[in-house]
């Protein structure tokens, strides 16, 4: 008998697109999936999260179910990577034998009888596995670190996270739609490290009271004033010498402007509020025209050790 | 009048050690091997050593081998003669199929050499029917590139054009047929 399966929505409203679009894994790629033009659109052309592909054929990528593959460790903590006739960026399942988004997972039994399960992070859906694969050269979020998260829409990445930072770390979600919220509260009911808060992360004093003082702030809120709202959030709770993620997409903040130009005019708004941004990568295989700075916040002055 | 001996109270147990006997008068021990022993033993027992060195020596020896925590502690597996040929083709499978490429895995770190682990896909419930069947499932990823009859098509082409490059080339004159070998009279019409 077939199991049902019914066609999700698609992503809603203006940011959405992310969670919606027949893109997953398998193409020629090694990370494949082909991007569609349609993400997230619940009309006759867009398949929306969770419509099936139709019946017969094996599925496009190599990690059919029952394959096995290696995992392993990747060089950011906290993250590994299973390979087989395809690779696959993946995180230690924070709750065994739970799917988030009906994403694939990958179950190991190790040689003392313990099943550990992981689950494979797609990152033509999450902009923080777009940005590990984009060769960022270190995200801050390692098991045990408390995270701020800004724009969580319904909790796909913040899974991943979870999952990451582990059960000594904590993530806080905030995310303002309550049609998204619902979403990210019922994913929350699982996994005890993430406290889900339904407010907009524009007024951080509401909130102040729910919220410690975090390691890192990831920002993905997709707005013209996010420079602004990532700082209104850091002066409230990320720590001296803590760090910063954000997602920047040129389309939200200016569409009349080159790409470049836009990335640019962010990092300047971000230096002139005391952070320091280190890095910037391109989302490009995965997202268009998309860029990822990762940086510090009041850093600390480096000593100049007198010469002997 | 001769000294009586006076029953000793108290307890009266020896420790059952090679070399070690325990002089119930003078409660002292006398040892019938070397110096060493004196100093690992302390009342006929043994305690560690103080050195702090030797001790994480000890601990470490007695904890698993793994990443530690910053990966959640996996273990390296015990090495296998069929892991090593899963990892082995692992590191060739750019030859396996011609329409995949692969990013050259340099890994900064050694971990991904020594720790592993090898687990099963499990597909979501979309994709119920492009799933492997229990036939198709193999215990290893050798088992499976072999029995994949793309693959195999693929290996056996190659295996074919790779014999034929290196079959040795036969002396031309011995090649030829018909009309130009010098033994055969021409036709008469």
């Amino acid at each position: 008998m077939r199991p049902p399966v019914t066609g999700g929505r698609g992503g809603g409203g203006f940011r959405g697109g992310r969670d919606g679009g027949g893109r997953g894994f398998g193409g020629g790629r090694s990370f494949g999936g082909g991007r569609s033009g349609d993400r997230g659109r619940s009309g006759p052309r867009g398949r929306g999260r969770g419509a099936p592909r139709g019946r017969g054929g094996p599925p496009r990528g190599g990690m059919k179910g029952g394959s096995k593959v290696i995992v392993e460790p990747h060089r950011h903590a906290g993250v590994f990577i299973a390979k087989g006739k395809e690779d696959a960026l993946v995180t230690k399942n924070l709750v065994p034998g739970e799917a988030v988004y009906n994403e694939k997972r990958i179950s190991v039994q190790n040689e003392d009888g313990t099943k550990v399960e992981y689950r494979v992070w797609n990152p033509f859906r999450s902009k923080l596995a777009a940005a590990i694969l984009g060769g960022v050269d270190n995200i801050w979020i390692k098991p045990g670190a408390k995270v701020l998260y800004l724009g969580a829409a319904s909790g796909t990445t913040v899974s991943h996270v979870s999952d990451l930072v582990g059960p000594e770390g904590c993530v806080y979600a905030v995310e303002f739609s309550h049609r998204s919220g619902r979403d990210l509260v019922n994913m929350a009911k699982k996994r005890t490290n993430v406290i889900p808060i339904i407010e907009d992360a524009r007024h951080p004093a509401k909130y102040r009271m729910l919220v410690g003082m975090v390691d890192v702030i990831f920002s993905d809120v997709a707005q013209p004033d996010q420079a602004r709202i990532l700082a209104l959030n850091a002066s409230f709770f990320l720590k001296t010498g803590g760090h910063f993620v954000i997602s920047i997409k040129a389309n939200c903040i200016d569409s009349t402007v080159a790409a470049e130009a836009v990335f640019q005019s962010e990092v300047k708004k971000l230096q002139q509020e005391q952070f320091k941004p280190a890095e910037q990568v391109t989302l490009e295989p995965f997202e268009r025209d998309h860029a990822c700075v990762v940086g510090g916040y009041r850093m600390p002055k480096k000593q100049k050790t007198p010469a002997s | 009048m001769a000294e009586t001996k006076q029953p000793l109270i108290g307890l009266k147990w020896e420790p059952k050690l090679p070399g070690l006997s325990l002089d119930l008068k003078t409660g002292s021990t006398r040892s019938k091997t070397a110096e060493s022993s004196k100093s690992e033993l302390v009342d006929g027992l043994c305690l560690p050593p103080n050195d702090p060195r030797k001790i994480n020596k000890m601990i470490r020896k007695q904890l698993k081998d793994t990443t530690g925590s910053n990966w959640f502690d996996m273990p390296a597996p015990t090495m296998t003669p069929e892991l090593k040929r899963d990892l082995q083709l692992l590191k060739l499978r750019t030859v396996m199929d011609p329409a995949l490429h692969y990013k050259k895995s340099v890994s900064r770190s050694k971990l991904a050499e020594k720790y592993f682990q090898i687990g099963t896909v499990i597909e979501p419930a979309e994709e119920f029917y492009g799933r492997l069947t229990k036939k198709n499932r193999k215990a290893t990823l050798a088992d499976e590139l072999v029995s994949d009859p793309k693959t195999a098509l693929y290996r056996k082409r190659k295996v074919r054009e790779i014999e034929e490059k290196s079959r040795a080339v036969t002396n031309k004159k011995w090649n030829k047929k018909g009309n130009q070998s010098k033994n055969t009279k021409p036709r008469r019409n």
